[in-house]
């Protein structure tokens, strides 16, 4: 591998010869993303041998898919706040106080208004929590852009304010339970939308995947861009339905519990068949796998998504290149506020209930997941897909040391040694590219 | 804005219930100061903004006092009144406010004895601050809920050396000289244990157990092992998984019950874990397998939320500790030591030996095992309401939802 140089996208041309390195040139794909799915693979094949066959199981990835579903939501907006050279310190306590604005608003106001188990319970809170993060998020952004206060300091501020605020709002209680709808956003024995409807949306990935390389490979041609080689687009195209068909297969291959399947088949009068039920893709990984996909859109696509890139790439630059920056700032912290009160939703609805202690901690795990991710914290470089293997790798190294039996603190002890590992190989790697 | 009017009712009567005790201290205070002004300027006849006045005022301050001190029909003593100086470790959290506090006060009342009270917020260093000035301002016991065990030590060790007695109170701290008053947690793990071994005297456990740094969560295994020992050894019962839980934290308990039926593929019979909030994460892993209600859990703290777990049936027993019962007996202890008596001769007292080798004069209240059949033991305490403990739960299900 003495090319890799040749790999960086603008230098590869049609080669005569093809390497590896220059077909991963022609494909464009990233090398670095490519070095993570190689470690997540590494790390899963070696706790799938450790575990005794138990971490490769269907089951198990399953889990892993809902467990990660939270950290991945917030570590996309995490991402864009470390490009633009800030940070969120505030993440998990505003967490908490979202979870609990949002328990007692469905579990002791709306019930005494509109009635206990009301359908339309789950939107009002829902709604409302948006609402509530996007203002915490924005009060917390105003501070840093307009105020000028850093935001280490604002948010390591906020990390105090929002976790007692959080245990002011109901003394400290645990509230539960959560309303009946509101339960099925965080997975759990209904929270999924069982398997035709997985296919369903494999397919219907498949297809997106297909429309995005033709629409991309006309723009190209429109604005006189270097297109790809035909091979390569067939390629990316193949590779990328194998693989969504191959993950809603193994999703769906995990059928659904005896006790529950048997519930289920009894509801519909129906008989449980031999192979079992099949639960599908669960809600909150739809919902991440959602944000994951407009958040990708806001930061490539879109003006807002450039303009934070090129603020974190050279704030005086961008300032003088008439991007309003204050603005700008103020509204990733805005879509933070969002992107934790869906957090926040999901890990009230799981755990069906709320706690002031909720999301203790969950702020480090979710700027490690954007940084081991490959976003710098020098500001300007990070990709959302990034992001979201990086909360992987880490519910990975957990759970599959969980499984394991691992003691806590020893749990604590490797995951911050991978942190550092991964952002050491990271560092590395990128020194050795810009020679 | 988002808590109901009625938490928010809870929550100002609890924080200003503390706050009138204080208030009406500092009245005092200000009461006195004023009468002491009135005096100064009546007795000085011209008030002027000379510094001579000052001084005048100041000086005039102690013989004032005095008349005052001896016009009162009983006059404070050290040897008359009894005062009894509390420091709090962090008073924010709910139950100290609304439970211990109020009966200690009220055990102390009827014997006519004075309380005080400092709160150090979570810091040790700031509680033997607080220790010194409980002293300072006369206290003849002293009763400490550490925030540190072993860092307070120098303070109770000061404090015995003065001859004022130390209650410890809830939790341990490693002085013999000290009474040691709490609920026998080896105890509460016995009783989780007693009742879930009943409903499944054989079959695969999971032992989900506190933080790994807290002692209490090796004691509640400990009572567990009183009980599950010999079932343990002999087969009939299997660990299958045993995992401390970070900060005790009900949303890693989740993951690790799910990691656990994962594991063993859902041939889990039992779920012993250490406390209520953890068993809300356990429930919650089980709901999503369909076996919330099949499986037996237990808990510990009479949450609100476990107790309507209770009721529902997810949850098989909330062991509850009802603190009223721990503020009254440290109060009464309090006026017995107050009065002379040692912490061997305090009444109800009993030999523990504690995890750092001393053998601790202590009264271990007993703790209540919380199931379907006595639940209307937490609504006579008034602890939880019927309407919070049987929301969701069919008519007629339980004896005591209507």
């Amino acid at each position: 591998m003495t090319d890799v140089v040749v790999s960086s996208p603008e230098q590869a041309t049609t080669p005569p010869k093809r390497s590896v390195g220059s077909v991963l040139g022609a494909l464009e794909i990233d090398t670095r993303l490519l070095g993570m799915i190689a470690a997540l693979i590494v790390i899963w094949i070696g706790f799938h041998i450790l575990s005794g066959g138990t971490f490769l199981s269907a089951r198990n990835l399953w889990n892993l898919s809902v467990q990660t579903a939270a950290v991945a939501i917030m570590a996309t907006g995490m991402v864009l706040i470390i490009v633009s050279r800030n940070i969120d310190l505030s993440v998990g306590s505003v967490l908490a106080t979202l979870g609990m604005a949002m328990g007692l608003l469905q579990a002791e106001i709306l019930p005494g208004m509109i009635g206990f188990d009301h359908w339309a319970t789950w939107i009002i809170t829902l709604v409302a929590g948006l609402i509530l993060g996007a203002l915490i998020g924005g009060f917390q952004g105003f501070i840093i852009s307009y105020v000028g206060v850093p935001s280490f300091i604002v948010t390591l501020g906020g990390l105090l304010v929002w976790r007692g605020v959080a245990w002011a709002l109901a003394s400290g209680r645990t509230i539960a339970p959560m309303d009946s709808n509101f339960q099925l956003l965080g997975g759990g024995s209904r929270g999924r939308i069982g398997g035709p409807a997985s296919w369903a949306v494999g397919v219907f990935a498949c297809l997106g995947i297909i429309f995005f390389l033709l629409n991309g490979r006309r723009q190209r041609r429109k604005f006189g861009f270097r297109l790809r080689p035909v091979w390569a687009e067939v390629t990316l195209a193949v590779v990328g339905s194998l693989f969504v068909l191959g993950a809603v297969a193994v999703i769906n291959s995990y059928p659904m519990p005896q006790a529950l399947a048997e519930q289920y088949a009894a509801e519909r009068g129906i008989a449980v068949p031999p192979g079992g039920i099949a639960l599908g893709i669960a809600n909150p990984v739809l919902i991440a796998i959602g944000v994951a996909l407009v958040m990708t859109v806001i930061a490539t696509q879109r003006r807002f998504g450039r303009y934070v890139f090129a603020i974190g790439g050279n704030p005086e630059a961008a300032e003088l290149g008439g991007i309003k920056t204050r603005w700008t700032v103020l509204k990733t912290y805005v879509l933070m506020g969002v992107l934790v009160a869906i957090g926040a939703a999901v890990q009230t609805a799981r755990l069906n209930a709320a706690t002031s202690g909720l999301g203790t901690l969950t702020e480090l795990y979710v700027i490690a997941a954007a940084v081991i991710g490959g976003t710098s914290l020098a500001g300007g470089i990070g990709t959302i897909s990034g992001a979201v293997l990086g909360a992987l790798v880490m519910q990975s190294l957990q759970s599959g040391m969980v499984l394991m039996g691992v003691d806590a603190p020893l749990q604590d002890i490797v995951v911050g040694v991978v942190l550092v590992i991964a952002v050491g190989i990271d560092t590395f790697y990128r020194r050795r590219v810009s020679r | 804005m988002f808590a109901g009017p009625a938490i928010w009712r809870d929550f100002i009567i609890e924080k200003t219930g503390r706050k009138m005790t204080m208030f009406k201290r500092r009245n005092l205070a200000l009461l006195a100061t004023v009468a002491l002004l009135i005096a100064a300027c009546g007795g000085g006849d011209a008030a002027t903004t000379t510094a001579g006045d000052v001084t005048e005022t100041t000086a005039a301050a102690p013989t004032t006092t005095g008349a005052a001190g001896a016009a009162t029909t009983s006059p404070p003593g050290d040897d008359e009144e009894i005062i009894v100086g509390v420091s709090w470790n962090n008073y924010n959290e709910e139950r100290w406010a609304k439970s211990d506090e109020p009966n200690i006060v009220a055990a102390l009342e009827e014997a006519g004895a004075t309380y005080i009270s400092a709160d150090a917020g979570s810091s040790a260093e700031q509680q033997l601050a607080d220790v010194e000035n409980l002293m300072a301002q006369g206290a003849d016991v002293l009763i400490i809920l550490a925030q540190d065990g072993e860092a307070i030590l120098p303070a109770v060790a000061s404090a015995l050396e003065q001859g004022v007695p130390v209650i410890a109170y809830d939790r341990l701290i490693e002085n013999p000289g000290a009474l040691y008053i709490t609920f026998d947690n080896v105890g509460v793990g016995r009783l989780q244990a007693e009742v879930i071994y009943e409903l499944v005297p054989e079959g695969n456990y999971a032992i989900i157990k506190g933080n790994q740094a807290d002692a209490n969560a090796d004691f509640l295994r400990e009572g567990y092992t009183q009980v599950i020992g010999d079932a343990e050894s002999s087969g009939a019962i299997n660990v299958a998984c045993e995992t401390y839980t970070d900060n005790w934290d009900p949303a890693i308990a989740q993951t690790n019950m799910e990691q656990c039926l994962t594991q063993e593929n859902n041939a889990i019979d039992a779920v012993l874990s250490e406390n209520d909030g953890m068993a809300g994460g356990v429930v919650a892993a089980l709901e999503a397998q369909g076996l919330a209600g099949t499986v037996p859990v237990s808990g510990q703290d009479g949450d609100l939320a476990a107790l309507n777990r209770v009721a529902l049936g997810t949850q098989s027993v909330s062991v509850w500790k009802d603190a009223r019962e721990l503020g009254r007996a440290a109060g009464e202890a309090a006026i017995q030591l107050a009065q002379g008596a040692a912490i061997e001769d305090v009444a109800g007292v009993v030999q523990f030996d504690s995890p750092g080798g001393n053998s601790m004069t202590s009264i271990l209240l007993t703790p209540i095992a919380i199931t379907q059949d006595n639940l209307d033991v937490v609504v006579d305490a008034e602890w939880i309401t019927v309407d919070e403990l049987c929301q969701g739960v069919t008519a007629g299900a339980v004896a005591v939802c209507p």
